[in-house]
């Protein structure tokens, strides 16, 4: 299923590099950003919650009790309901350790409950403030500026509830929008940082911001995907113009597998309206972990080099987000499991999609989002041994699970763009909880550096 | 002995290449229309054109022509059927079994055929109607499987000196009356169970579906059924009257309103003169069924679970929701999500992909709906409405009403329609009096994240299939097996281990094994 980058279409950009050239370069690109990971003792908050992270994944019902409850909280009412929901869930958990035997324990007195539900509510916020920047764009502003004065781009992602209506879609599009101007604005004055403002292509804006297809329309099905396209689409023709207008990029994310055929031909249908044909910066998602992804990336290069607008668009390879829900549904509707299951498969996927969207420039931008050490440094070698400037590939991490990637990312003077989430604690706890089962059940460098794998094996090919 | 039991895969209709094939079935089930459905007695097959359904989206369109049954066909079909009923009972369990897996491959072999005469006869959607197609299949494999592990009767205590057995043997003559709604399903369920337990059935189905009874009848015996033990009587109520009050009938399996379930409890509770027997009736009847949303529940996720629940197919299903009992301090909050999703449903053709609502089955169920609509608007407060297309069909607004009063028709009986009303409560311990008031019990819903609360509600709820967190609809083969309690049916759950066994009667035997003081 995997494609290498001799079955793209078109005309090869670069020479296909000798895989040993490459080896021999993600080795050394990677012992690189290893050695520029800040080292825990500098960040004693972080080991703590690194830790605890450590200790959650480690037993399955344990953290879906924690998880059942991160997801709880804005539901609750009182300290009191916080403390009977996270008793609730913690009583399913097997051979409770004495931790939270003794959480269990407090939870029989009025005056223990709510002692347990303020921590427990403490506990989530501090968790939440890792990873949710501020409650609204201005709020973020601050964090937005210090990431860029070191050294790092961003992309703002608006959390919310689900849309089910057209007044939730109307509200979602408005808040798009206004984050489009306020960032273009706010960024204006910001200091030059060559690197992330200019590749191959030309200028990068400074603003970026990214929209859920599904919170746009209420009306998104899989069986009709044109039915929830057309009415996304009267909302994301908007915010495209208004991207253009100020000078923002606007990234459109991927969600699950029902609604990518509708995502993928309403991104690449606009983008080639008469009005885009100047801009807007623009971009969209290429999921690793879909054994189809290989033909979904036929047709965008397919696209891209069909089509007359600039600037390029920008194709983000993730591994995908939504892989538990996938293999569920499609175990229970007996179909097909349209995710790989095998870890090396889908890795040894994300490098052969990572050398294609390479040969694929100036057609396209690339953006790698991975927090695998090995991932990432293949794609910076592949870009080396093909002869591209490191300007010409950018790297993408996720605030609060990212920030030791990014930060030895920046301090070797790669470009960097960290995504940002926005809004407030209660609507992005969904949110919250999604990123932490990808986070706890994933290959992270500083988890598996702390279980002590060697560094050869965490860059071995996968 | 089969593979393992497992659901027939539902199409994945979000594949474009998948719903490309839709159109062409389609088009080759209307090249072939009207289907022809015989008064199908043994191997006599009469055609005729005095019974006609028609696409309930498209009226003018003819789907299927048959000739009326009349009093001579019913005893003729009580009389093939006990004919049939010496052969097959003597087939083996293993070969019954045989028969209704090789049917289901028939099925299998035509299921998008099927799917769209279904789009066409009973204007169900195509997501709908395939899963119709695969529970068809998914009754046919697992009443096979039951019937071969019901062959082997049950163990009893065995002392020295005697064998004890326990056997099961088919009650005789097995009437299935069926409704449209689940066209294919549900008299493939109830007559591949009869049959499964070595029965014989004559087959009364819906009259505005018989096109798709006829597709069963064909489907069991190209599987190996023989044709005296399954009958096909196309007809109108009158027709399944005469089969419940025959004298020559074993069994009742009945699927329809709680009405004319009534009727039939009282009528085959007559036991005339030379009557030799009991009639067991196996009736799967009406619901009001609610959904109670706790304070805590996740409204992303109960929203278009609601929705979809009352509104697919137009509400048209026994398990559909048409109460909300939602805790007062997220009503407001729901009651706007729930309109604003109500208000985004498309009422349109069934054919058309996207189409949330489709055109309620007949002139009278829309008769029906809007006098009920009627009493919505007089007596409570139009939350949302979804408007019908202003074409020929037969059409009816989705609609979500509020602030109904107690005793309200619109809480308490069951519309079939696209009508749902929500009403605030409390907490959860009065959304559960409400529940337990009701004279219906089939199914139920609940939206909670506090486990006391799902263990609280389980106890306490009278209804046969509670769905937690999830819609309430589209019970699974297997794993969702599916009846009411109350007045909302007789029997065991449909898909699920028991329900061979109203079917069967139990014989045992029990043999003196000592001869002259020797074991043998």
């Amino acid at each position: 299923m995997t494609a290498s980058a001799s079955d793209a279409p078109g005309p090869p950009a670069a020479p296909v590099a000798p895989d040993a050239q490459v080896e021999a370069e993600v080795r050394r690109i990677g012992e690189q950003l290893a050695a520029a990971f800040p080292a825990a003792s500098r960040q004693p908050l972080r080991a703590l919650d690194a830790r605890a992270m450590e200790m959650a994944s480690s037993d399955r019902e344990l953290r879906a009790a924690l998880f059942r409850f991160v997801d709880v909280v804005p539901a609750c009412r009182s300290l009191d309901d916080l403390a009977r929901h996270l008793v609730g869930y913690l009583e399913e958990v097997p051979d409770a350790s004495p931790p939270i035997s003794a959480a269990m324990r407090i939870s029989g007195t009025r005056a223990g409950r709510a002692a347990l539900g303020a921590a427990a509510a403490g506990g989530v916020r501090h968790l939440a403030h890792r990873f949710i920047i501020g409650e609204t764009p201005a709020a973020a502003l601050g964090t937005l500026r210090k990431l860029w004065d070191g050294g790092v781009a961003s992309s703002v992602d608006l959390l919310g509830e689900a849309t089910v209506t057209e007044a939730e879609a109307d509200r979602y599009a408005q808040r798009c929008l206004d984050a489009v101007e306020q960032l273009a604005a706010a960024t204006r004055s910001w200091p030059e940082r060559p690197m992330l403002e200019a590749d191959g292509a030309g200028p990068l804006p400074r603003a970026n911001v990214c929209v859920k297809v599904s919170a746009l329309t209420p009306l998104l099905r899989p069986d009709a995907p044109a039915r929830g396209q057309q009415d996304a689409a009267r909302r994301l023709r908007p915010l495209l113009r208004a991207a253009q207008a100020a000078g923002s990029h606007l990234h459109i994310d991927m969600e699950s597998l029902d609604s990518r055929e509708a995502v993928l031909e309403l991104v690449l249908d606009l983008l080639d309206e008469d009005e885009f044909r100047e801009g807007p910066s623009a971009g969209l998602v290429l999921q690793a972990y879909l054994r189809d992804s290989p033909g979904q990336l036929d047709q965008i290069v397919a696209w891209a080099r069909a089509t007359a607008r600039r600037p390029p668009l920008t194709v983000r390879l993730v591994k995908g987000a939504y892989w538990d829900h996938e293999l569920v549904q499609a175990r229970q509707h007996g179909w097909d499991v349209p995710v790989f299951q095998d870890k090396h498969e889908c890795d040894r996927n994300f490098e052969a999609l990572t050398r294609r969207l390479l040969a694929a420039r100036p057609s396209l931008r690339v953006a790698i989002a991975s927090h695998n050490l090995r991932s990432v440094a293949h794609a910076i070698a592949c870009n080396r041994v093909a002869g591209g400037e490191d300007r010409d590939l950018e790297l993408q991490v996720l605030r609060g699970l990212g920030d030791e990637l990014q930060h030895a990312l920046a301090t070797l003077g790669y470009r960097v763009r960290t995504y940002c989430p926005v809004g407030d604690l209660v609507a992005g706890m969904a949110y919250l909880v999604r990123r932490l089962l990808e986070n706890t059940s994933n290959d992270s460098f500083l988890s598996a550096q702390a279980s002590g794998v060697p560094i050869e094996e965490l860059l071995a090919a996968p | 002995m089969p593979i393992p039991f497992a659901n027939e895969p539902i199409l994945e209709l979000r594949r474009a290449a998948v719903r490309a094939g839709l159109q062409e079935a389609l088009d080759r089930v209307d090249a072939q229309l009207p289907v022809e459905v015989p008064v199908w007695i043994g191997d006599d097959a009469r055609t005729g054109a005095e019974l006609l359904s028609t696409d309930p989206g498209a009226p003018d369109r003819l789907v299927a022509a048959a000739p009326t049954t009349g009093p001579a066909d019913v005893e003729a079909a009580v009389a093939e059927a006990q004919r049939g009923l010496r052969t097959w009972r003597a087939v083996g369990a293993a070969d019954r079994a045989q028969a209704l897996i090789a049917a289901a491959a028939w099925m299998r072999e035509r299921r998008l055929e099927l799917t769209a005469l279904e789009v066409r006869e009973c204007a169900k959607p195509w997501a709908e109607a395939d899963a119709d197609v695969c529970e068809a299949i998914d009754f046919l494999e697992y009443y096979a499987r039951g019937a071969i592990e019901l062959g082997h009767g049950r163990e009893l205590l065995q002392v020295p000196g005697e064998r004890n057995e326990l056997s099961y043997h088919p009650r005789g003559v097995v009437a299935v009356i069926s409704p449209w709604n689940f066209p294919l399903a549900i008299p493939c369920g109830m007559a591949s169970a009869a049959l499964a337990a070595g029965n014989a059935v004559v087959l009364k189905p819906a009259e505005q579906s018989p096109g798709m009874a006829q597709r069963l009848v064909a489907a069991l015996r190209a599987g190996g059924v023989p044709p005296a033990a399954i009958s096909l009587l196309p007809g109108e109520g009158d027709v399944g009257a005469a089969l419940v009050a025959h004298p020559g009938v074993h069994a009742i399996a009945f699927t329809g309103s709680l009405a004319v379930g009534r009727q039939i409890v009282a009528a085959a509770a007559q036991v005339p003169d030379g009557q030799r027997h009991f009639k067991q009736v196996v009736a799967e009847l009406g619901g009001k069924n609610c959904v109670i949303v706790a304070a805590d529940a996740d409204l992303d996720e109960a929203v278009p679970a609601i929705v979809g629940s009352a509104f697919n197919y137009a509400g048209q299903k026994c398990s559909a929701a048409s109460r909300i009992l939602v805790h007062e301090a997220i009503a407001a909050q729901l009651t706007e999500r729930v309109a604003g999703a109500a208000r985004t449903l498309v009422v349109g053709q069934a054919q058309t992909l996207g189409t949330d609502v489709p055109p309620v089955i007949e002139r009278d169920a829309q008769e029906r709906v809007a006098r009920y609509a009627a009493i919505a608007r007089s007596e409570g407060r139009i939350v949302a409405q979804a408007p019908a297309p202003g074409e020929a069909g037969w059409f009816c607004p989705a609609i979500v009403v509020a602030d109904l009063p107690p005793g309200s028709a619109v809480l308490e009986q069951e519309i079939f329609g696209p009508v749902l009303a929500i009403q605030a409560v409390r907490d959860v311990e009065q959304a559960c009096d409400v529940v337990d008031e009701l004279a219906y019990a089939l199914t139920g819903g609940l939206f909670t994240r506090d486990p006391a609360i799902v263990r609280r509600v389980r106890e306490r709820t009278p209804v046969g299939n509670l769905y937690v967190n999830r819609g309430i609809t589209g019970a699974m083969v297997a794993r969702q097996p599916f009846g009411g309690n109350r007045l909302s049916g007789t029997g065991l759950k449909a898909g699920g281990p028991d329900y061979l066994l109203q079917f069967v009667e139990q014989r045992a035997v029990s043999e003196n094994t000592m001869r002259h003081g020797l074991e043998v």
